[in-house]
């Protein structure tokens, strides 16, 4: 089994209710997002402060320029790597990968803060706390989803846009390919990356005043 | 200080501004003492805290009261008297477990170093920045002492006002409105800056305001968005819309901006701001032709359809329509047939389209539409636009007694604002009603007495209210300004005395919203920290100084816990709608109100008993019977500036919260690129903004989200960050509100400016 997010960016408002129920639910220190929502179309990206090196996933112009800047979305968070760079690097076994679900959890009570999961990410999720001197990333809420719940960005989405499956599910073949519009996701880099993107569209008709 | 028409260019090229006077302050050391000073909390609650199990937490059932569509569920997550984090309720299919980016900042909204702590008093003067902290108990004897005086000199406490609005919708939070009457006939900001010329039309049209179920869009075959924008503003809403549009309904979005809804729509039709009831009316004359239109129940259920379509015959020409608009006519021939043929369908009317000096005639025109085209009364139709229906509580905490003896005022009866004011037998007197949407110019031009203590309750008045150089003047000549509030906004730096307010997880309280069919249960989950008192607490303390200086001077009760006046306010009204026996049940989770479609048995609280079309009471009170195309304001400067509700924040609430500076750091003027090309202006730039009103310098971004010769800010307030878009905007009314509400609505978005890069 492998959990991974299905963001569904068809439906996806844009809203940042997912990125601030994870803030709500762990209360991230100031600068530090789990979940991000970026916008589909705009030029450049805001790329995260705290990531160290250059991250692998380049955001690029989306094809589709016709879609607008602020009215298109896609919803990341860690990706849960069925090969996560950041388990390999670890030196002292914070990060560990969960065997039954896949889950890439990250311990912060071992946690001596040396930043090489924060390097290695090619996604930038391992996000560097300097107030605590420790790294700290997305758990895919694995305690809550221990206790019978699910996580609180899926929980907290007012339209469904965000699902937890199972990736190696035959249901979730279609979308195995499917990176966010526009993004090089890097969707086969070596740490593969699971989460999955139904891309979004613009309504079918749309009329604007002639200029004017 | 001032921005008056000539200081504008010395503006721009010197950059004199607001934000550099703060500076000028920050330097002298005047600012540093009250931020950073006695009002600093301790350590806040930050890094990462585990998620414990369901069981190591206490859970209370909690209410987001913030004006919004949504009015969202909450349960509450407490370990060890501290909140750890919210959910939605699940119990709720509106809420449906979710809160929204805003709700989900509540933990951090009540533990923000940045909260108000204690009393304070500036007592260098206004916006002098010069703070002391005083105790609860001489807060009370200042305020007790000096409405004494006013009404020993006055011979009534007219002098005495008070704005409050829509900070905190909670039922008990009308104790405030309460407090005032207790004291006496008083000087009310009356009104409702909101939605007031929408309510007159509704009212004027069907006699009431109610809109269907939200919930039972997702059963609509057509939904036209007009002029609203769910995906930003009321996020759970958009569930139904998706659910319809899956079943094949089709969902149009009509709209100036291509907002968040337009992008998720089946359909976006851009049209000139200010035109939509020439669109609605031309929509309807086109079904009518094409004998579309709902015969039967017209006959059977309104009133004036046939002059109603002879003014359509005669007035309205479609290639007219089609110009003015902007809409080319086969598409609104399109939309209007499709919408006609389509059972049931439905439209939903944003706050937004009647903010213009047009307003109500425009919800007018549109809800005639849906009238002709038989959608009223209509399971999963409807005339959307929001409701009180749900809004029958006994307002005790509101309805006090006058204390004896008290004279008040006699001219001619006034406004009385979105909820009743009380039940009071017939008296001599009444509250002197001022015009909330001119709160400026009628604090300064209130004569006889003339008004010399404002307070200000769940109101950010200078983030909310307009014309902001006259509002400076206005609390400079007032004797005292109190705002009670839970953070140090702008209008607290004009006050004399700041109260610390409790946030709704520190009290009980109920509360219903304007536009789905929920009750919940507000508990306190905690304890009210540091010295925050609800606003009934207030009151109760201010009673009883008052009765301590002078016996009977005051009827609101001296002790009062929120819990006991939440309890008071339900009555079998309210048990039997929402199939309950006792409020106690509430702690199982939210309920929902019986199913009822409005205006299903066709009996209409007009005074025909049916829609009307013609309207004495339109006729009597502006001058047109019936819903009939009235221009929009013309232009007095190059750009018309439109300042939509954000998702950031609700009206000036949660975008000064850490967290949410996380995500939206910092405002922006959002600019079409045509018009940015023709001033040289880059993306990034800063940029002034500026009119006959004030200046903003903000920031640029590029995007033919809007319309060339519009320009777009959103309406909020930043913790660190002077931006304030209701500086650019004066305080002309809309057409409608006065009936309903007391007065009329604003022109929000009939505002004009230019700009110029920095």
């Amino acid at each position: 089994m492998q959990k991974a997010f299905l963001v569904d960016g068809s439906i996806c408002l844009g809203c940042n209710t997912c990125a601030m129920a994870c803030k709500n639910q762990y209360h991230q220190d100031k600068g530090i997002l789990w979940r991000k929502v970026r916008e589909i179309g705009a030029e450049e990206y805001h790329i995260d402060n705290n990531n160290i090196l250059p991250t692998l996933v380049s955001y690029q112009k989306a094809p589709t320029a016709e879609m607008p800047m602020e009215r298109f979305y896609f919803s990341l968070a860690c990706n849960h790597c069925e090969n996560p760079a950041c388990v390999a690097i670890c030196p002292v076994g914070a990060h560990t990968k969960d065997p039954e679900t896949g889950i890439c959890k990250h311990d912060q009570t071992i946690c001596i803060g040396c930043g090489g999961c924060v390097k290695a990410c090619p996604f930038g999720a391992s996000k560097f706390n300097e107030k605590m001197g420790q790294a700290e990333k997305c758990s895919m809420c694995w305690e809550r989803q221990a206790d019978g719940k699910t996580t609180a960005c899926v929980q907290s989405c007012p339209v469904g846009a965000i699902a937890i499956i199972d990736l190696h599910d035959p249901k979730y073949k279609e979308y195995a390919n499917a990176s966010p519009i526009g993004i090089d996701y890097a969707i086969n880099a070596e740490t593969k990356p699971t989460t999955r993107f139904i891309h979004p569209s613009m309504p079918k008709e749309v009329y604007r005043l002639p200029k004017g | 200080m001032s921005y008056s028409k000539e200081n504008v260019e010395s503006i721009v090229n010197n950059g004199l501004s607001r934000r550099s006077f703060l500076k000028g302050l920050a330097a002298s050391g005047v600012l540093s003492s009250f931020p950073g000073g006695i009002l600093q909390a301790n350590e806040d609650l930050n890094t990462k805290i585990p998620y414990l199990g369901e069981k190591s937490y206490k859970t209370f059932r909690n209410a987001c009261p913030r004006n919004c569509y949504d009015t969202c569920s909450i349960k509450t997550y407490v370990k060890d008297g501290v909140m750890q984090f919210i959910e939605g309720a699940t119990e709720s299919t509106y809420t449906r477990g979710g809160c929204c980016v805003k709700g989900n900042s509540y933990v951090k909204r009540v533990y923000s170093a940045r909260r108000l702590k204690f009393p304070m008093m500036q007592v260098g003067g206004k916006g002098s920045g010069n703070w002391k902290r005083i105790s609860w108990d001489q807060a009370m004897d200042i305020i007790a002492k000096k409405l004494l005086e006013m009404k020993k000199e006055d011979g009534t406490l007219l002098g005495a006002a008070l704005t409050k609005y829509s900070g905190n919708f909670g039922i008990t939070h009308y104790g405030i409105e309460g407090m005032f009457n207790s004291i006496g006939y008083t000087t009310r900001l009356a009104g409702t800056p909101c939605w007031p010329a929408g309510i007159d039309a509704q009212n004027l049209d069907m006699g009431d305001m109610w809109c269907n179920d939200p919930e039972e869009m997702k059963d609509s075959k057509f939904i036209i968005l007009w002029g609203v924008n769910p995906a930003s503003n009321s996020i759970h809403s958009m569930k139904y819309i998706y659910e319809a549009k899956k079943k094949g309904a089709k969902v149009v979005v009509i709209d100036p901006v291509f907002t968040e809804a337009a992008s998720k729509a089946s359909q976006y039709i851009q049209i000139k701001a200010g035109t939509d009831g020439l669109l609605a009316l031309g929509m309807a004359k086109i079904i009518i032709d094409a004998n579309l239109h709902d015969q039967k129940w017209l006959d059977a259920n309104s009133k004036g359809y046939k002059e109603y379509k002879a003014y359509l015959d005669k007035e309205i020409k479609l290639d007219n329509v089609s110009k003015i608009t902007g809409i080319p006519l086969a598409m609104i021939k399109e939309l209007a047939l499709s919408f006609a043929k389509a059972k049931p369908a439905t439209i939903w009317m944003g706050y937004g389209m009647q903010r213009h000096t047009n307003g109500g005639s425009m919800i007018r025109a549109i809800d005639a539409f849906v009238a002709v085209s038989g959608n009223i009364g209509k399971y999963a139709g409807g005339a959307r636009y929001g409701h009180l229906n749900t809004w029958g509580f006994n307002y005790a905490a509101l309805s006090m007694p006058k204390p004896e003896g008290s004279v008040g005022y006699t001219g001619p009866e006034g406004a009385k604002g979105d909820v009743a004011q009380g039940k009071d037998a017939k008296s001599n007197y009444t509250d002197r009603f001022l015009n909330i949407n001119k709160t400026a110019r009628e604090l300064i031009n209130a004569k006889e007495p003339k008004v010399r203590l404002l307070w200000v309750a769940c109101k950010n008045v200078f983030a909310q209210d307009f014309d902001r150089n006259q509002l400076i003047r206005a609390f400079q000549q007032l004797d005292l300004v109190v705002v009670a509030d839970q953070f140090f906004n702008e209008t607290a730096k004009w006050a004399d005395i700041v109260l610390p307010v409790a946030t709704q997880f520190e009290e009980y309280d109920v509360n219903v919203s304007y536009w789905h069919y929920w009750l919940t249960l507000n508990e306190q989950a905690i304890k009210p920290l540091f010295e925050v008192k609800s606003d009934l607490e207030i009151a109760a303390m201010l009673s009883k100084r008052m009765n301590q200086l002078q016996a009977g001077s005051c009827t609101f009760p001296q002790s009062v816990d929120t819990k006991a006046m939440m309890v008071k306010e339900f009555n079998p009204g309210i048990y039997e709608q929402f199939g309950i026996k006792s409020w106690e049940e509430l702690k199982n989770g939210p309920v929902k109100a019986k199913a009822v479609i409005p205006y299903a048995d066709g009996k209409f609280k007009t005074p025909s008993g049916k829609f009307e079309f013609y309207s004495d009471k339109a006729l009597e009170l502006f001058g047109s019977a019936l819903p009939t195309y009235l221009e929009v304001r013309k232009p007095y400067d190059k750009f018309r500036m439109t300042s939509p509700h954000s998702r950031w924040s609700l009206h000036s609430q949660f975008q000064n919260l850490e967290w949410m500076e996380d995500v939206h750091p910092e405002p922006y003027v959002y600019i079409n690129p045509d018009d940015a090309e023709a001033k040289m202006v880059k993306e990034g730039d800063t940029v002034a903004v500026f009119n006959k009103q004030g200046l903003l310098r903000v920031k640029a971004k590029l995007t033919d989200n809007v319309q060339a010769g519009t320009v777009l800010m959103y309406e909020q307030w930043y913790n660190n960050n002077i931006y304030n878009v209701n500086e650019l905007i004066d305080d002309t009314s809309s057409d409608m509100g006065a009936f309903k509400t007391g007065a009329p609505g604003v022109a929000l978005h009939d505002t004009f400016v230019n700009f110029r890069k920095l």
